[in-house]
């Protein structure tokens, strides 16, 4: 301290003699002044230090008056390093999230909600600038530059994180100066920039995504290989941070890593020595072996599109870490919280894939005789014991084997029936039964659970179960399991184990008549029910309880095949609103989705409790009364309403109800036709849109075709009959001119016709005359000649 | 799973002109006619094989819209290969080309390959971009030209393919600097020493091609 000082004082020149030493504030104007306006860089530079000196006693004064004249000397100062480290230490502190030791008012801020840090960084990043120049100075590799710089950014990301992720996003290549500093030889930069990446890419996909761009799988496993994947430090579990937060939620990335062949390289993190015994399981190497199975969690969990899951599913078992993890399940010496994430892990890896759940079925665990570890693990679930975390887990494992797995879920079930050779060997089905009749409130919920999942979607186990016979002791009759559950229902003094075995005959009962037949048929079965739903004491957990009660009640109404005459639907009806009344039913059943477990359990697949006493509700227990509930409350409600409109769905009787099946499977196969042959019709329309287009092209060339031929006959006729008529032009004019002659002619011929005319007049004239003549010869007796000598005279005559 | 190459590229463009149809039709061989906006970026993935070696194409379909543009432009830097994509059947995406290119060129590494692709090839009736104009603005700029159908897949195949035969070609000719990832290449697994733990010092050993 005593050298800041004389520093200091070297730096303000000597105090002036006589008067009070000036105050911190007084001291911090004066050097901010020196800053802004001093021509000298040395100046400036030494004003810098002092100020870096004086940021952390003086955080409040520094902080107010120097934040702009730092700013100054980051973009004006630039090249020198030096003044540059000191402005962005400064900075650094002042911005810092943790109060030091040395403050002068630590407590000024305290009052408010916002710490000191907070409230200076805000003010600092109003200037979007400022970010810019604090990442430019990044690809300064001086690392006394460097490093303030990416310390001053750690801390910004620390107190407005949202903020710095917006801001880098958008300034050009922010993130690939980031990503630049993985490959920095200095192992601090490298580390710090890992922890800074941490932040950076937490909850925000788009800078998720261009992380995963530029390569940051690769760096990361890189970094951890260098540290040496489990065994290395807390660098392996940062870098298992980032690679997780990178895929939390981003569909895109997931399949990048998927597509990237990143699954492989993360099967080194589950590799055990081959002798397990000599494995030291540091605290940092369980971190490590957590963060991965998370990681790989992130990759197959419930919520992930479901094709992502399954191909990422089958890449974990292709490259061999289904099987180490495995390994792991069956090794010895396992912590505790190690070995329950791996159940997790594993769970979820098989969960819907039928080949990693037939792989998981034929895991052996190293005991003698060899037993499998589907058995192994049944054993440490119905163990009070054993943690609750780890309990909970085998359910969870055992309930993703049996997920969408009809050939688990059968093979389950036949272990328990009669027929079944190996009796008394241990099978799945007798542990979890024994579980059931343990009287351990929790070994009897989680066995009850275990057990409904071998019954979800499938109506065949459901109608199985119901042969499944136990014999209570020598020589007695044997009871059936679904008589047992009900003793135990009306015996079991403990709310879990009757929670339990009411989820159980849910599932059980819902969907198969002949299940819901046998239960009516157990003798006190129903009278329980009706008293537990109309009683009106409330313990803990007992309106849970009443509302399952009448939760299995309105199952029992709504898939009753009325083949038990005392307890028919009508019966059953007017029981609940005699005995009880339907408000009060109403009311209690609502209890169910009411409680406080109920949403979720509704949510996620696996049972997350934290003590035995929230062990209340199962998953898919939640999704079946989901679906229900509805049907209940319709079905136990007054029928006045039913009666006007010819009864509900769930009023019918089994003759009407399996004429409504038939009615349903004909409008059924009509929607089929009419699905069938609107595909037809549309199939047609584009083939009617397709000829429509053939004929409008055809006419057009048609149209072409004609006015082409018009336009070449125009062209034609222009030219023929131009001859034509000049042929017919000369035609007719040597017709006329033979008119003319054939006129000339007659003219001619008609008077040669009068002359001729004329001439036989004359003939005539000359004939009488010559009779005449004749006459008077004969009178004169002149011999004449005959006629005949007459007409030859008359022709020799002319 | 083993390959020779892995090629990074990028699809940008107009929004609307079928990029993210175009990843789909190459990866999935499938076609989406609802048009999903893409919301910063989405990743796909495939294998081709030219010459007789596998290479993996990773792929980063982009935004088109502009309220992306500062994101997307992270993506350039490390891509090896871009595909830009407009609408023959919008003008105005082929107007904006000179914008995209402008961009690129700004913020990715001098060697990028860029395939200049007119989209929509199956609608003929609604064209509003003649071929020749394509092909002469990639001229123009020296880019490869082809025009595709993510509908129909009419040539989606050959203009991914023939993008990574041109990096190919390149790596070749000794253009790239095929060890700095930067570029948006890398080399297999098989082409670096046993060891796979250490695949930075075993790259460069391998090929005698570019230096830092």
């Amino acid at each position: 301290m005593e050298y800041f000082k004389t520093g200091l004082k070297s730096v303000l020149g000597a105090p002036l003699q006589g008067s009070s030493p000036p105050t911190g504030a007084e001291t911090v104007e004066r050097l901010v002044d020196r800053v802004q306006h001093s021509t000298l860089l040395d100046d400036r530079r030494d004003a810098c230090r002092a100020l870096k000196s004086l940021s952390k006693q003086y955080r409040v004064e520094v902080g107010a008056q120097a934040m702009d004249a730092l700013c100054q000397v980051l973009e004006m100062d630039r090249a020198d390093g030096e003044i540059v480290s000191y402005a962005l230490d400064t900075l650094c502190n002042v911005m810092s999230s943790e109060v030091f030791e040395e403050e002068e008012h630590p407590d000024v801020y305290q009052s408010s909600k916002t710490s000191l840090g907070e409230q200076f960084t805000e003010i600092f990043m109003k200037q979007t600038d400022n970010i810019g120049l604090v990442l430019g100075f990044l690809e300064e590799y001086d690392f006394q530059v460097r490093w303030p710089a990416l310390k001053l950014l750690t801390s910004l990301i620390h107190n407005r994180p949202r903020d710095l992720q917006d801001i880098i996003l958008v300034s050009p290549m922010g993130v690939s100066k980031l990503m630049d500093l993985l490959g920095d030889s200095r192992e601090v930069i490298r580390n710090d920039a890992l922890i800074l990446l941490t932040h950076l890419t937490k909850g925000n996909a788009n800078i998720q995504k261009i992380v995963a761009f530029e390569n940051a799988f690769d760096r990361l496993f890189d970094v951890m290989a260098d540290e040496g994947y489990a065994d290395g430090g807390i660098v392996v579990e940062d870098c298992l941070a980032i690679v997780h937060n990178l895929l939390k939620h981003n569909t895109s990335n997931q399949n990048f890593f998927k597509e990237g062949s990143y699954i492989q390289r993360l099967s080194p993190m589950f590799s055990l020595p081959n002798d397990n015994e000599d494995i030291s399981w540091s605290s940092q190497k369980v971190n490590n072996i957590l963060s991965s199975l998370q990681v790989i969690r992130m990759l197959v969990m419930p919520g992930n599109p479901a094709q992502v899951t399954s191909s990422c599913q089958r890449t974990i078992r292709s490259s061999g870490i289904l099987e180490a993890l495995c390994g792991i399940l069956m090794a010895s010496g396992v912590p505790v919280d190690v070995l329950t994430e791996t159940i997790n892990a594993v769970a979820e890896i098989i969960r819907g894939n039928l080949a990693n759940q037939e792989y998981f079925l034929t895991v052996m665990a190293p005991s003698k005789p060899p037993r499998p570890a589907i058995v192994v693990l049944l054993l440490s679930m119905v163990n009070e014991k054993q943690p609750l975390e780890l309990r909970c887990s085998v359910l969870y494992s055992f309930q993703c084997y049996l997920y969408k797995n009809e050939v688990g879920q059968a093979q389950l079930v036949q272990t328990l029936l009669p027929s079944s050779a190996e009796v008394g060997t241990g099978t799945t089905g007798e542990l979890l039964v024994a579980g059931l009749l343990s009287g351990h409130m929790l070994s009897t919920w989680l066995s009850a659970v275990a057990l409904s999942h071998a019954l979800v979607e499938n109506p065949a186990q459901k109608e199985q179960l119901l042969r499944v016979a136990l014999a209570t002791g020598p020589g007695a009759q044997p009871v059936t399991l679904l008589q047992q559950c009900s003793s135990i229902l009306q015996q079991s003094t403990n709310v879990q184990s009757k929670v339990g075995i009411l989820m159980l005959l849910a599932m059980w009962l819902s969907h198969c008549p002949l299940a819901v037949r046998d239960l009516l048929n157990t003798p006190s079965c129903i009278p329980y029910l009706t008293a537990q739903v109309g009683a009106n004491e409330h313990q803990e957990h007992e309106e849970l309880l009443q509302g399952l009660c009448a939760f299995l009640m309105g199952i029992c109404v709504i898939f009753n095949d009325d083949s038990v005459p005392s307890y028919t639907r009508d019966s059953l009806c007017q029981l609940v609103s005699k005995r009880v009344g339907q408000d009060v039913f109403l009311d209690k059943l609502g209890e169910v989705s009411k409680h406080e477990l109920y949403s979720k359990a509704h949510k996620h697949p696996q049972l997350q409790a934290t003590s035995p006493e929230f062990v209340l509700l199962d998953h898919e227990f939640c999704k079946l009364f989901k679906a229900l509930e509805g049907m209940v409350v319709k079905a136990v409600s007054p029928k006045d309403a039913g009666l006007h409109n010819g009864g509900t769905e769930l009023t019918l009787t089994a003759t009407e109800s399996s004429l409504l099946l038939q009615y349903k499977e004909l409008i059924r196969s009509q929607d089929n036709q009419i699905q069938e042959m609107r595909r037809q019709l549309h199939q047609y329309e584009i083939e009617r849109q397709g000829s429509q287009m053939q004929i409008e092209e055809l006419s057009a060339t048609v149209s072409q075709l004609r006015d082409q031929t018009r336009l070449l006959s125009a062209a034609a006729n222009t030219g023929v009959t131009s001859t034509l008529s000049s042929d017919i032009n000369k035609l007719s004019i040597s017709n006329q001119d033979n008119l003319s002659k054939c006129s000339e002619l007659e003219d001619e011929l008609d008077k040669l016709r009068k002359d001729q005319e004329d001439l036989l007049v004359l003939l005539a004239d000359q004939d009488t005359k010559l009779m005449k003549y004749k006459t008077r010869l004969k009178q004169l007796g002149e011999k004449v000649e005959s006629d005949d000598d007459d007409d030859q005279r008359n022709a020799e005559e002319p | 799973m083993s390959y020779a190459y892995l090629f990074k590229y990028i699809i940008i463009g107009d929004t609307g002109v079928g990029k993210s149809c175009l990843l789909l039709q190459f990866t999935d061989k499938r076609f989406q006619p609802v048009h999903d906006l893409t919301i910063g970026v989405e990743f796909g993935a495939r294998m081709i094989t030219i010459d007789g070696k596998q290479i993996k194409l990773q792929i980063w379909d982009t935004a088109g819209q502009e309220a992306f543009r500062s994101i997307t432009r992270s993506y350039y830097r490390g891509a090896a290969g871009a595909l830009l994509v407009y609408d023959i059947t919008r003008r105005e995406t082929f107007n904006h080309l000179t914008t995209w290119l402008e961009d690129a060129r700004q913020h990715s590494n001098s060697n990028m390959v860029i395939m200049l692709i007119g989209n929509k090839s199956d609608l003929e009736t609604r064209r509003e971009v003649k071929k020749e104009e394509g092909e002469a603005f990639a001229h123009e700029h020296g880019l490869i030209f082809m025009e595709t159908s993510a509908k129909t897949a009419a040539n989606v195949e050959e203009a991914f393919i023939n993008t990574a035969k041109e990096i190919y070609e390149k790596i070749q000719e000794g253009v790239f600097d095929i060890n700095n990832e930067a570029n948006g290449i890398k080399i297999g697994p098989q082409h670096s020493p046993t060891n796979p733990n250490l695949p930075q010092s075993g790259q460069g050993a391998g090929q005698g091609g570019g230096c830092c």
